[in-house]
């Protein structure tokens, strides 16, 4: 294992807040006598051997610099091992790895795990047990962060499992499963029910040194913002965060995507855009205040949450190079955002039927479809409401130009209960066999938005698993009923397949430990990893 | 065969639905002598007068009445706290276990309660008396546990974090800890183990490498092929087997005659510290976070 160097340290001590605090950590290391606090400034820009937060890094590419394993050799991939998760069912847990360990998260508990090997190094668990579907830990600053199911975030230390703090101050409340994000010294968490009097979505930082309380955004506009117009005088609620947010370190914003607006379906009580549901936001980093927005679908009545991922990409996009948020939504467009400000620079259709509204081409804003309203009889609408993606993460190669992510096709039947306003509602999958649900790996072209290359998911059709893609030309894309297939970049190609025998619906990593390149999915209750077949062991010499 | 587990799976679905009301019974208010030394004392005598005779001593195992405290067949796991009490308030009708209520002043019930809670939780629903500032100065200072030991993030990583140990452990189980020698489990006998266990005795080894560099820590785990270990230069490492030319265990780091190292002040002051560092479970689990956004 390469060991932490002390000049990593040195790097954690940039600016006068920094000094001070390297000053403490070297007065408390004097006087316990632990080692340095090897901070970690900066994950890199792409991960490499590390993979240290959901996404991988800051931006949510999913792009590791990692090239062992190439469109050449991927055939020989093999399983290297697995390790059960006892007590939690249906993993959606994306591992993280730091230094040869891998931490493996959910509400409550974490098993560190020695990357190579699968074997236990240390396990943490805080009473109760939880089993709930929580996407996984962070690492940085040689702490674990991990997410408790009655609104904590706890710190540990990445070496032995101890715990260094649990959060303080702050409101009480409980987060959803979305992994933490450690960004400019604070750690990120999110939920989708804040408080009574702002029941919705919210964002929340503490600082990742002490677990002091920081700052809440909610999703749900305050009382004197504007946007609390837009609800036609109805309550506001909803706009759920369910997934963990990127981070752009030189524009000091992070980037969440919000959920949709309650009740669910039945919009005739809440006239109006409903913000900020369904909506990519930019909050500052430091304080929490919303930078900018922009809401991908408004009054939303089929359920098309804007929480996928938002990955961060910097390129040439219409003649000029550009900051760009990139976002495939639920409600089937693919959208191209400046992240510096919002303004929306393209919108194009990444599944085949988009039928619920249409976007203004210049501004990006949609215009729902009546049309296409949930009725009491059923109304047939494309996308469906569980998306034309989901949670899985997709990823994007810089060499191909291509945005891998995992489409559905397919439409659904929005049904209200009664005309009532406000009454339940519920949907279906669209029953005939043209609009039957049907995942695909798609490639799309980042600068036009059109597919490039499909790989049909045979029998899937439910949210699935994310994918990675590597600088050795390859996507790594699981499917939802256990295969695994890995790609050619380029064409789609298959390249290599395993069954894991089990559902797979969280999203694959890859990492390196002494130069040998894995990569992990959780499948059902277990962790699998791959990897290339180990050299021939040298014939050794009898006494 | 068959048919007798066909018939114990019918029985226990018989049995379910009595049980799921039972527990969905509203709460009574928490026994207001949980945690007191007097009277959990005062209790174990009451409990001794009158209910070893059915359920043994200190709820091992009964001769007629079911053991409380075993994992297995008694009731740990299937009657709360005050579930318990509730029942020796009003008896079993039916079977020889009476209605206390009348027999034994509620105060006196409830000191039972008190006591079995203390057999059942750890050390935190009952911690030992003394000075806890003091034995905190005794764990940072004169008994040099934070040399090995971390607390709330303070501390050395040589041996377990002890940030939750009352929350993990009885009070008996940390003197003993403390003051015997071979404190250590080591591992289960035969129990049949439903998930793999971490390795958490702490042996401290001497590793030479095939380079001839020599490391010393603490063993987490190891197998055929790999070794893993905190350094004493507080560095995890992660080891190839083929890169190692000899692993040698050292003895064991903690000393376990700390009644003779400390005062019996020390001693008892460092023990109200111990069995008062943890987080007190949540009565009643939490809702599952939502995970999706279905």
């Amino acid at each position: 294992m390469k060991k932490n160097k002390r000049t990593r340290f040195g790097s954690a001590m940039r600016g006068g807040k920094a000094r001070l605090w390297g000053g403490l950590l070297l007065t408390a290391v004097a006087a316990t006598g632990v080692g340095p606090s090897l901070a970690q400034d900066n994950p890199p820009a792409f991960p490499g051997k590390d993979w240290p937060m959901y996404g991988g890094s800051y931006n949510n590419q999913r792009y590791s610099l990692l090239k062992d394993v190439t469109v050449a050799n991927a055939h020989q991939l093999q399983s290297k091992w697995i390790f059960h998760v006892d007590g939690i069912t249906g993993l959606e847990t994306v591992p993280v790895v730091m230094n040869g360990v891998m931490y493996v998260g959910g509400f409550n508990q974490v098993d560190a795990l020695d990357a190579r090997t699968g074997n236990i190094i240390w396990q943490f668990r805080r009473k109760p047990a939880n089993g709930g579907h929580q996407r996984g830990a962070a690492v940085a600053n040689n702490k674990v962060y991990i997410t408790t199911d009655d609104g904590h975030v706890l710190a540990l230390d990445a070496r032995t499992g101890a715990q260094l703090w649990e959060s303080k101050g702050g409101p009480k409340t409980t987060f959803t499963g979305g992994a933490p994000l450690v960004a400019n010294g604070k750690v990120i968490v999110s939920g989708n029910r804040f408080s009574v009097a702002s029941p919705g979505g919210f964002v929340q930082a503490y600082d990742a040194e002490t677990g002091d309380y920081k700052w809440t955004w909610t999703a749900l506009p305050a009382a004197g913002d504007p946007a609390a117009n837009s609800w036609g005088g109805h309550a506001a609620g909803g706009g759920p965060i369910w997934l963990s947010g990127a981070y752009d370190p030189e524009l000091k914003m992070v980037y969440y995507g919000t959920g949709q607006p309650n009740p669910q379906w039945n919009g005739k009580g809440r006239p109006g855009d409903n913000l900020y549901s369904d909506s990519e936001v930019a909050l500052d980093v430091d304080t929490g205040k919303l930078k900018w927005y922009f809401q991908n679908t408004p009054h939303d009545t089929h359920d098309y949450d804007s929480t996928e991922i938002i990955m961060l990409i910097d390129t040439m996009f219409q003649g000029k190079p550009r900051k760009l948020a990139v976002q495939a939504n639920r409600n089937g467009f693919f959208y191209i955002l400046d992240r510096t400000n919002g303004q929306f620079l393209q919108g194009t259709k990444f599944v085949s039927r988009v039928d619920w509204g249409s976007l203004d081409p210049k501004t990006g804003k949609a215009t729902p479809d009546p049309a296409h309203e949930p009725t009491v009889k059923g109304t047939t609408t494309c996308p469906s409401t569980a998306g034309a993606t989901n949670w899985p993460s997709p990823a994007y190669n810089p060499v191909t130009g291509m945005f891998y992510v995992a489409a559905s096709e397919g439409c659904g039947i929005n049904t209200l209960a009664s005309s009532v306003p406000d009454s339940e509602t519920s949907y279906v999958e669209s029953p005939d066999e043209l609009n039957a649900w049907q995942i695909y790996t798609r490639a799309l072209d980042l600068k036009t938005g059109a597919t490039k290359w499909d790989y049909k998911q045979i029998r899937s059709n439910h949210y699935g698993p994310g994918m990675v893609t590597t600088a050795g030309g390859i996507v790594f894309s699981p499917e939802q009923f256990g295969q695994i297939s890995v790609l050619d970049a380029r064409s789609g190609r298959s390249l290599w397949h395993f069954n894991t025998g089990d559902l797979i619906t969280a999203s694959p990593i890859t990492y390196s430990v002494n130069g040998k390149q894995f990569f992990a999915v959780a499948s059902g209750t277990n962790i699998v990893t791959f990897g290339l077949p180990d050299k021939a062991p040298a014939t050794e010499k009898k006494p | 065969m068959k048919r007798s587990l066909a018939a114990i799976f019918l029985l226990s679905l018989a049995i379910l639905p009595a049980q799921a009301q039972r527990r969905q019974a509203p709460v009574g208010p928490p026994n207001p002598f949980w945690g007191n030394a007097q009277a959990v004392t005062d209790g174990e005598q009451i409990y001794n007068q009158h209910c070893t005779a059915c359920h043994g001593v200190a709820g091992g195992s009964g001769e007629i009445g079911p053991a409380i405290l075993s994992d297995t067949e008694g009731l740990r796991g299937q009657l709360s706290d005050g579930e318990i009490v509730d029942v020796t308030r009003a008896g079993v009708p039916g079977t020889v276990m009476p209605a206390w209520t009348g027999r034994l002043a509620d105060d006196d019930i409830l000191k039972i309660g008190a006591y079995l809670h203390s057999l059942r939780g750890t050390a935190i629903d009952n911690p030992l008396p003394g000075d806890v500032a003091h034995g905190q100065e005794i764990f940072f200072g004169k008994g040099q546990c934070s040399s090995c030991h971390m607390m709330n993030g303070k501390g050395a990583l040589k041996g377990p974090d002890l940030t939750n140990i009352a929350a993990e452990r009885k009070s008996p189980q940390i003197v003993d800890d403390l003051t015997k020698a071979q404190h250590k489990i080591y591992g289960d006998g035969g129990a049949h183990l439903r998930a793999l266990p971490t390795m958490d005795t702490y042996d401290p080894v001497h590793i030479v490498l095939k380079t001839g560099k020599p490391l010393d820590g603490v063993l987490l785990n190891q197998d055929s092929y790999s070794v893993q270990m905190i350094g004493y230069d507080n560095e995890l490492h992660l080891l190839d087997r083929a890169d190692i030319k000899t692993v040698t265990k050292n003895p064991a780091l903690m000393p376990t005659d700390y009644d003779k190292r400390l005062t019996k002040d020390e001693f008892t002051d460092l023990m109200a510290f111990l069995s008062r560092q943890g987080r007190k479970a949540p009565a009643a689990a939490p809702g599952r976070g939502a995970a999706n956004p279905e």
